[in-house]
């Protein structure tokens, strides 16, 4: 709640202008049915015209007031609240965007999203709704209460009554209602959940002859759902109806113990009726509110949390240029060179554990890339192949031992000056809405076609999206054309060769292309593998095997570190795995 | 098309739609309504009980002003009024009554009509074929599962009797001033036209603007979405300044649009209400000189105050009430869309029902297209004999998926057939049919359930010992043990905690426990290291001894022992023998087989 106060402090001159235009909104409101007493005290009853239309002209004065009161609240409340939200957007983006993955893993993408789109939405109709009705109801239930009290003081010991019994009600309401909605909101998860996972795994579904099952599931969680909602409701429906009849019998009181009062006070009586259907309407509303008000502490608790992560790398400072001044001539050489070969790699026993603790997923990993070196990496499913990449951009931060590139560890390295100097092609290929061309100028923002062109073909891409209608303009994505998984991963690996990397981090990014095309892409990749240092990650062995050096690993530790024959020689799990895929007649 | 409208915003759930909505037309308003009706078929007393109460709550809302009016007239001409005072509580007293009755009822009708509903619309779903949810995003589907219900059933229940208030509020008033008096009525009249108006001008106005924003909201949000699961590509290449120079920019042009929106939707309250204090006015001015005159009551004044303010709310709300309407609709229209679809195919009459199949499979010139028109299988014939163990291979595309397709009778042929065991695959009971294959697909599905009742899912009671069994066959049983709570594992949705390869290593459980006469395994290992691939299949062969197993593989090392192998290109079948014959014959398996094993 706080962090929301933040934003609104930040344009309370705004705020409170709306707040002060609010005021005078409801003020204009609330005396109306004042002065329509005089009409009815000092006018009819004496029948007098003249009040009549001195009051009436008093009336349409104040009510135009009130009007413009409203424009002018509307106009600053829709922009305050707008304003700030548009900030708030940005500043969650900002703050996401500059986490470090492990941040991103506690949070779980998926939520993070809802935080910046469903959450800040929520905030912005609390916001926006404070400025409207959420301060208008409290201040025209004073005023119509202090107006009823002081026209007739009378009425105190019976105003008090109502109010207790309604705001009773109101807590009483909230405090049964809210535990209910929030099971509604976890019964809803939940059917969601249920239609998720069906429509995720129609096929299995259908193969194992589980859609009784699945209907039995679904049916369960909707009348879960439908049971939680009846019970939700019937809350308000118990609460809410008593709440009028509260007011409704302050109106009958209020009209009999005016019985007897003199009929030059009729005006007022009826006034004093007028307000109380106020206090009723804005009773009502505090109900609601309550509920938005909720809901709002609810999502900003959320957002909060976002803004809260602190991004747990920090950056360092050395860029190519700097690295050059303190490391004099020496390295001045080494980095001309580098651009030409690639950079060099080196990890020195590097251990790394998600999150920092349970079973490291790489432990005591030692290895030299030189520049333009090609290192494959294999070993079996889960055995920490893309852990190890994922530290040389800083995706991740190992432990313990350090990683140096140009002889710089990575963590005293720029990350801007880190990340530029490498190229990822991961399996799972991400590629953005936008035109192919978008997609794969990523890296290299001033790429002419021709170059565009030389990648795509290295990477076996140029033909097909020639193929397209629009070629290298056509759209990707939801409204764009339809590329398959092969076709992404080799955009993939076409938009990371364009960046001219010094070090390529290929992470199994073949992974779905048949076997003629992947010996082309990688026969394409072998032509350019001397002006980078490449690390490539694959299953396949035939893959590897022509790297200049094979890291074999298993269970996040290092089994062999060679060429192909040193392995094959001194490697056992390399042995098997050889044995597997290539044969020796081990197979059954 | 309705289909491709964008549904409500706000995400699931987030139930009644606001004053900003975009309204989306329904296209066949008065069918789907007719359908709508019959739907509630089971509820109609309930609804009907409904809109009685919102009659009587009504009723109670129009006659308690005239009442108080008579005891102000009282108390001013110095009457006895307690008789009406007593009146009017007791109006008071069943008006809580009625309204407590509409809610109660209310909440139970409303949810027994979703619950209805959605239950009908899941039961459905699971009958369709797959090419229906191959066409579309789950993302919409689940959608049309809750909001679009969710707002068919407001609107019946809420809406409805909103309207049914209204309706006979306008009446029921406009007949009360009348009786009052003609000439206020009139004036009262006056401001209903002015709001009429103004309310059309802004809605219009405003109808565009949020449209606008509903566009602008979409792409804002696309982008995030993008940006938080592409989050490594983003800072692999350096993306955040780009990205984030996109983003402010939609930003600024979200908060710009959404400004305008607001303001002008926010135009109509202060506007409605400038008109109803100059009716309130007038009529004060009028009735005030009436009342000098002794034309009438000082009571009359008061009643005809409260009633020209109740007269005038139901036209600014009916508006808003049918666009709500409208947009329900719409959904419901929705709905009936995906209950008007054609269900799989039912069994023939008489179909063959399926025991201990030998497992004879051939495929008879078959052709077969998801588009008709773009057929993938170009004319396939292949017999397998009972016992075979098949391999497909082939290029990426050229219709290995769609081969177990047809096979699994997710999708039927277009024309040509394929017989099992000696008949047509149409004329088996369906559910024999698939319970005849065990199907290991490319995409793992997993279910938040324990990993014991994920590898005996679709089937009840089965003891712990095969389903350790089965996960031991498949090599899965070591890392589940590690697994604190072992087989009682609750596993996330799509199994999230587990790695790709173990998560293939459950679905090949799933397969052996099923331990049907014909295995399929499709791209089953793809995410598995080989040397447990090795041992997976070691292990297979042992369980399909004597099975027909058809087994599609991008690594040609892993089917080498197989009977026959197909290489499939362009939807045909191109090569085809074991591979001796194949390597002997030098085509084109020989090249993918010298390019893979890196000679």
């Amino acid at each position: 709640m706080k962090f929301i106060f933040g934003y609104i402090k930040r344009y309370k001159k705004m705020f409170f202008t709306a707040v002060l235009f609010l005021t005078i909104e409801t003020m204009a409101d609330l005396l109306q049915p004042t002065l329509m007493s005089y009409i009815v005290d000092n006018g009819v009853q004496q029948k007098d015209v003249k009040q009549i239309l001195l009051y009436g002209v008093m009336m349409l004065f104040i009510a135009a007031m009130g009007a413009l009161g409203a424009v002018v609240r509307n106009i600053f409340a829709s922009k305050t609240s707008q304003l700030i939200s548009m900030e708030m957007r940005s500043d969650i983006y900002k703050k996401v965007l500059d986490l470090s993955f492990e941040n991103i893993d506690r949070l779980a993408p998926s939520s993070i999203i809802t935080r910046i789109t469903n959450d800040v939405t929520q905030i912005q109709n609390f916001i926006n709704g404070t400025m409207r009705i959420m301060l208008k109801a409290p201040i025209t239930c004073i005023g119509a209460i202090s107006l009823i009290i002081l026209r007739t003081p009378q009425q105190i010991p019976m105003m008090i009554v109502i109010l207790c019994i309604s705001f009773c009600l109101i807590g009483a309401n909230m405090w049964f209602g809210y535990p209910r909605f929030g099971k509604v909101q976890r019964c809803l998860d939940k059917l969601n959940d249920v239609s998720r996972e069906f429509l995720t795994s129609i096929r299995v579904v259908k193969a194992f002859g589980g859609q009784q099952q699945e209907e039995e599931k679904f049916g369960e969680a909707a009348g879960e759902f439908a049971k939680a909602g009846v019970s939700a409701t019937r809350v308000s429906a118990v609460f809410s109806p008593l709440i009028n009849l509260t007011v409704n019998v302050g109106i009958v009181v209020l009209l009999w113990l005016s019985q007897n009062q003199n009929s030059g006070e009729i005006g007022r009586l009826m006034a004093s009726v007028n307000y109380m259907t106020q206090v009723l309407f804005s009773l009502g509303m505090v109900s609601m509110i309550l509920n938005t008000a909720v809901r709002a502490v609810a999502s900003a608790g959320r957002v909060e949390e976002v803004m809260n992560e602190v991004a747990s790398q920090k950056d360092g400072e050395k860029t190519d240029g700097e690295g050059a001044q303190a490391d004099g001539a020496a390295y001045t050489s080494a980095q001309a060179d580098s651009t030409h070969r690639g950079a060099k790699v080196c990890f020195e026993n590097v251990t790394f554990s998600y999150a920092g603790e349970g079973e490291p997923a790489i432990e005591e990993v030692s290895f030299v890339a030189n520049p333009g070196e090609t290192i494959g990496i294999i070993g079996p499913t889960g055995c920490g192949k893309s852990s190890l990449v994922n530290l040389v951009p800083r995706f991740y931060d190992a432990q313990e031992g350090s990683i140096r590139i140009n002889d710089i560890d990575v963590k005293e390295w720029s990350m801007d000056a880190l990340r530029k100097k490498i190229g990822v092609a991961p399996q799972k290929a991400l590629l953005f809405t936008g035109t192919i061309l978008e997609n794969l100028r990523w890296g290299a923002g001033d790429a002419t076609m021709e170059e565009i062109r030389e990648a795509a073909k290295i990477a076996c891409a140029d033909e097909f999206v020639t193929g397209f209608e629009k070629g290298y303009e056509s759209l990707l994505g939801q409204s764009g054309v339809n590329i398959s998984g092969g076709q992404k991963q080799r955009l993939s690996l076409a938009r990371a060769l364009l960046k001219k990397p010094e070090i390529l981090i290929l992470d199994d990014c073949t992974s779905a292309l048949d076997a003629t095309t992947e010996a082309a892409v990688l026969e394409g990749l072998r032509r350019k593998a001397d002006e980078m240092t490449v690390l490539l990650i694959s299953q396949r062995i035939s893959t590897v095997m022509r790297a200049d050096k094979i890291l074999c690993l298993e269970d996040g530790k290092v089994e062999g570190f060679g060429t192909h024959q040193e392995l094959m020689e001194g490697c056992d799990t390399y042995r098997a795995i050889y044995a597997s895929q290539i044969g020796g007649g081990q197979i059954g | 098309m309705a289909r491709e409208m964008t549904p409500p915003p706000g995400g699931f759930g987030s139930g009644r739609m606001s004053r900003g909505m975009v309204v989306v037309k329904p296209k066949n308003m008065k069918g789907t309504l007719r359908r709508l009706i019959e739907i509630t078929k089971g509820q109609r007393k309930g609804l009907g009980l409904i809109l009685l109460l919102a009659v009587l709550a009504s009723l109670s809302a129009i006659f308690s002003p005239y009442l108080i009016g008579q005891i102000i007239n009282g108390i001013e001409a110095k009457e006895t009024v307690t008789f009406l005072l007593v009146l009017l509580a007791g109006l008071y007293l069943s008006d809580w009554l009625v309204r407590f009755l509409q809610q109660f009822f209310m909440a139970s009708i409303g949810q027994r009509m979703i619950l209805h509903i959605r239950k009908t619309l899941f039961g459905k779903m699971k009958d369709l074929p797959i090419a229906f949810f191959d066409g579309r995003r789950h993302g919409e589907l689940m959608s049309r599962l809750t909001n679009d219900i969710d707002n068919i059933s407001t609107t019946i229940s809420d809406s409805l009797s909103q309207l049914m208030t209204y309706v006979v509020t306008i009446i029921s008033v406009l007949s009360i001033m009348l009786y009052l008096s003609p000439l206020l009525t009139c004036v009262a009249f006056l401001s209903v036209g002015l709001i009429f108006l103004l309310t059309k001008t802004v809605t219009s106005h405003t109808r565009k603007l949020f449209a606008a924003q509903q566009e602008v909201l979409g792409k804002l949000n696309g982008q995030v979405e993008e940006s938080v699961s592409g989050l490594t590509m983003v800072k692999a290449f350096g993306r955040e300044e780009a990205l984030l120079e996109q983003f402010e920019e939609n930003n600024h042009k979200l908060a710009e649009v959404a400004t305008k929106a607001q303001i002008w939707s926010g135009y109509l309250m202060p506007i409605m209400n400038v008109i109803n204090n100059l009716n309130f006015v007038l009529i004060a001015v009028i009735s005030g000189i009436m009342a000098a005159n002794g034309k009438i009551g000082v009571g009359l004044i008061s009643s005809f105050l409260l009633y020209s303010k109740q007269f005038s709310r139901p036209f600014v709300d009916i508006a808003n009430i049918y666009n709500n309407f409208q947009t329900a609709v719409a959904g419901a229209e929705r709905v009936f869309e995906i209950l008007d679809e054609e269900s799989e195919p039912a069994d023939v009459e008489d179909a063959l029902t399926l025991e201990n199949p030998k497992g004879e499979v051939i495929f008879e010139d078959v052709v077969f297209g998801y588009d008709p028109e773009k057929p993938v299988l170009k004319g396939v014939s292949v017999k397998i004999d009972a016992g075979m163990k098949v391999a497909v291979v082939g290029s990426t595309g050229a219709g290995k998926t769609t081969f177990i397709n047809l096979l699994t009778r997710f999708y039927d042929v277009n024309s040509g057939r394929i017989l099992l065991d000696g008949h047509d695959l149409r004329e088996y009971r369906m559910e024999d049919l698939r319970s005849a294959f065990g199907v290991v697909l490319q995409d793992t599905a997993l279910f938040g359930m324990s990993i014991r009742d994920n590898i005996s899912y679709g089937r009840e009671d089965v003891p712990l010992e095969q389903i350790v069994k089965a996960a031991k066959m498949a090599g899965a049983h070591s890392f589940i043990r590690r697994l604190p709570k072992g087989y009682d594992t609750l596993l996330s949705q799509g199994g999230a905690q587990l790695s790709q390869g173990e998560r293939q290593l459950l679905t090949i459980a799933r397969a052996v426990l099923e331990s049907a006469p014909i295995l399929i395994l499709d791209e089953a290992t793809s995410s598995v290291d080989t040397v447990t691939e090795q041992r997976i299949r070691r292990a297979m062969l042992e369980i399909t001894e004597g099975r027909t197993s058809i087994i599609i593989a991008h690594r040609l090392s892993t089917i080498r022992d197989s009977d026959l192998i197909l290489l499939m290109e362009d939807g045909r079948i191109v090569e085809k023998g074991n591979h001796e014959q194949l390597m002997a014959l030098d085509g084109r398996y020989a090249t993918m087989y010298r390019t893979q094993i890196g000679e």
